[in-house]
């Protein structure tokens, strides 16, 4: 169970069509990943990358019309994809469970917080009692920085750091093998920003956890994770370690992204810039995804979609340029 | 001499909390939120001035009062050394031509119904100061100056037919048309692509040379201040607790919450991952703030004097004003 490199989640050509009015959407276009137990990686991209659909895929919670079409989630040897729902809800929230954006609209603000994560307990685990789960929610949100005494507070009662603590103690109520975060912080002020932030590193050496960081902001992932998924498009660009790929970008998106982010570090910036904005997914560039808006493009670019390919040791790039 | 565009001089907006049928017969005393309790700042001339602070720290209230998009409850605004807080909305009037908003919501601030070109030309017409043929013209040339290229094409379309970044750059367009000498920015860019925010930052300072303007820049990201601000002011429940040009706030903080505030900005390189830890809590309830400095439930620092007297802003020479005991 604790063996540190074992590969906990393998996705495979996945793809996830949304076929909607205006035309059919791949949100999620032959996607591979590869996830270590113990690793946190994070998902970045900006708004209709499809990061968010690849987590909720994973735990094949896409909302219709969306569906997955093609490949394999391989989680624990076995493929989530072929799963019936009944097996998936044995899944969600015991082996793998989620910490959504908005942590007001997920917590039901008819019921007392310390009930939300009793529930949790209790479906799951159908040997323990009313009272072990109790004391299990009393222990957990003492860890997260709540007293106790606010187990019977409802959701409005909490602050928004709060409330994302709540969040958090419901995903780590069964000590899930696997944690999907989708932009924890994005709501929340850049100091219980930056206090949830130090939480998580916490939590994740305390619990070894395994956790994948949705998110748009640069920021929050370089001081998280391990390694990173660039996504464009429906499509990975470019995955590597965190320190490499904040040292050496190879993708040309990537280089200019972090080149277009104010930094509060630099003494004096220029910003780049990145002509036009993320493609219209029911009408994509031919070719490379990205070539409309590269300073590097070639002939090539447009005719053929350049294969994502291993440049440099667990760094891979879906560019022409290597 | 540098001349201030905006004067500011002890701005209160005091809304009253809503209260149940059942409360307002027993006429309990009504509670105030203090969104803006007591501040004076000044904004110079071609300028950008940063109103930084998290949620519910009165920076977007602040922006508000100095359009009089909302009625202050107490204290002066000079517009050009004109005081604004006093005029009936027909003198106002004259003065709304001069200050111009670009909101936060690109979707949400222009009209559905309307035609871009229409919805940027819209105030020529309310103004009376062109006719239809006129206001294309004029429209055709503002949106050539923010890049809203083919102009003649994109003048006919509605909103949800162009981009988020397009939407904005409309929504700039608009702010522009009537050449205003002020511009108060909330938030412009925090709806916009990570990857189209430094093309809309750089626009804003394009046309800022190019229309000689003054920018007031409200936003929670520290970061984006740093790139375009000249001087900022940090907010808290209400009030400023420090003030001054850029390079000494981010490179001397004086204020704890200042410092707080900058070091829990995170750093798009890991080389940077924070060491230290960020002061514990939130920001409280500006219903019932706390006594003396607000700041000192949260502080590394406090003193007992911190929970006695409220500080006043001290002058620590180049206009980097502090309001902290300590200093």
């Amino acid at each position: 169970m604790n063996d540190t490199n074992k590969i906990i989640l393998k996705i495979k050509d996945l793809e996830v069509l949304y076929a909607t009015r205006m035309g059919l959407v791949k949100a999620v276009d032959k996607v591979d990943l590869e996830l270590k137990r113990g690793q946190t990686l994070g998902l970045v991209g900006e708004s209709g990358c499809g990061k968010s659909t690849l987590g909720f895929s994973i735990l094949r919670l896409i909302p219709p019309p969306g569906r997955i079409i093609g490949g394999e989630i391989i989680f624990d040897s076995a493929d989530l994809v072929k799963k019936t729902e009944k097996e998936m809800r044995n899944i969600r929230g015991k082996r793998i469970s989620m910490i959504f954006q908005d942590p007001m609209t997920c917590l039901n603000p008819l019921m007392r917080i310390g009930d939300h994560i009793v529930e949790t307990i209790l479906t799951h685990e159908k040997k323990l009692n009313k009272k072990d789960a109790i004391k299990i929610a009393e222990d957990l949100v003492v860890k997260l920085g709540i007293s106790k005494l606010r187990l019977d507070d409802y959701p409005h009662q909490f602050s928004g750091g709060m409330r994302q603590r709540a969040m958090i103690s419901l995903a780590l109520a069964l000590n899930s093998d696997l944690i999907i975060a989708d932009e924890p912080t994005t709501s929340l002020d850049v100091i219980v920003e930056a206090q949830i932030l130090d939480l998580l590193k916490e939590l994740r050496s305390s619990y070894k956890l395994t956790i994948i960081l949705i998110t748009h902001n640069m920021g929050v992932v370089s001081e998280l994770v391990d390694r990173i998924a660039i996504m464009y498009a429906g499509k990975i660009v470019e995955i590597a370690d965190c320190f490499p790929l904040f040292e050496k970008p190879l993708h040309p998106y990537t280089v200019g992204l972090l080149k277009s982010i104010p930094n509060i570090s630099l003494e004096k910036q220029e910003l780049e810039i990145m002509p036009g904005s993320p493609p219209d997914l029911i009408n994509l560039p031919t070719g490379c995804r990205f070539h409309p808006r590269c300073k590097n493009v070639m002939k090539k670019c447009s005719l053929y979609e350049p294969p994502l390919k291993e440049v440099k040791e667990n760094h891979l790039v879906r560019c022409w340029l290597y | 001499m540098v001349k201030n565009l905006v004067e500011v001089r002890n701005l209160k907006k005091y809304f009253p909390v809503q209260k149940g049928f059942v409360e307002t017969l027993l006429a309990r005393k009504i509670d105030y939120i203090k969104a803006v309790d007591d501040i004076s700042f000044n904004i110079r001339k071609g300028e950008v001035f940063g109103l930084a602070g998290e949620s519910g720290s009165g920076k977007t209230t602040t922006g508000r009062l100095i359009l009089r998009l909302t009625e202050p409850t107490e204290g002066k605004i000079f517009f050009n050394n004109t005081d604004i807080s006093s005029l009936s909305p027909t003198e106002m009037r004259g003065f709304r031509k001069r200050m111009q908003i670009i909101f936060q919501d690109p979707y949400a601030s222009l009209n559905p119904r309307m035609k871009i070109g229409d919805s940027i030309g819209h105030s020529l017409l309310i103004h009376k100061i062109c006719d239809e043929d006129e206001k294309r013209k004029k429209v055709l040339n503002i949106m050539e100056n923010v890049g809203l290229t083919p102009t003649n094409v994109l003048y006919g379309k509605y909103p949800h037919q162009l981009s988020g970044g397009q939407r904005q750059r409309a929504v700039i367009a608009r702010a522009l048309i009537l050449q205003p000498d002020l511009i108060v920015a909330d938030e412009p860019i925090a709806m916009a692509d990570v990857s189209v925010r430094a093309t809309l930052l750089k626009l804003m300072i394009d046309l800022k040379h190019e229309f000689n303007l003054t920018y007031l820049f409200i936003t929670h990201d520290l970061a984006t201040t740093k790139y375009i601000c000249d001087r900022i002011a940090i907010m808290y429940l209400g009030k400023i607790f420090e003030t001054g040009n850029i390079y000494d706030v981010y490179s001397n903080p004086k204020h704890p919450y200042t410092e707080a505030l900058l070091s829990a900005v995170p750093i798009p390189d890991p080389k940077a991952r924070r060491k230290h830890l960020i002061p514990g809590g939130e920001i409280p309830s500006p219903i019932n703030p706390p006594p003396g400095c607000r700041f000192h439930p949260r502080c590394p620092h406090t003193m007992d004097i911190c929970s006695k007297e409220e500080p006043e802003l001290i002058d620590l020479g180049n206009n980097h004003l502090v309001a902290c005991h300590l200093k």
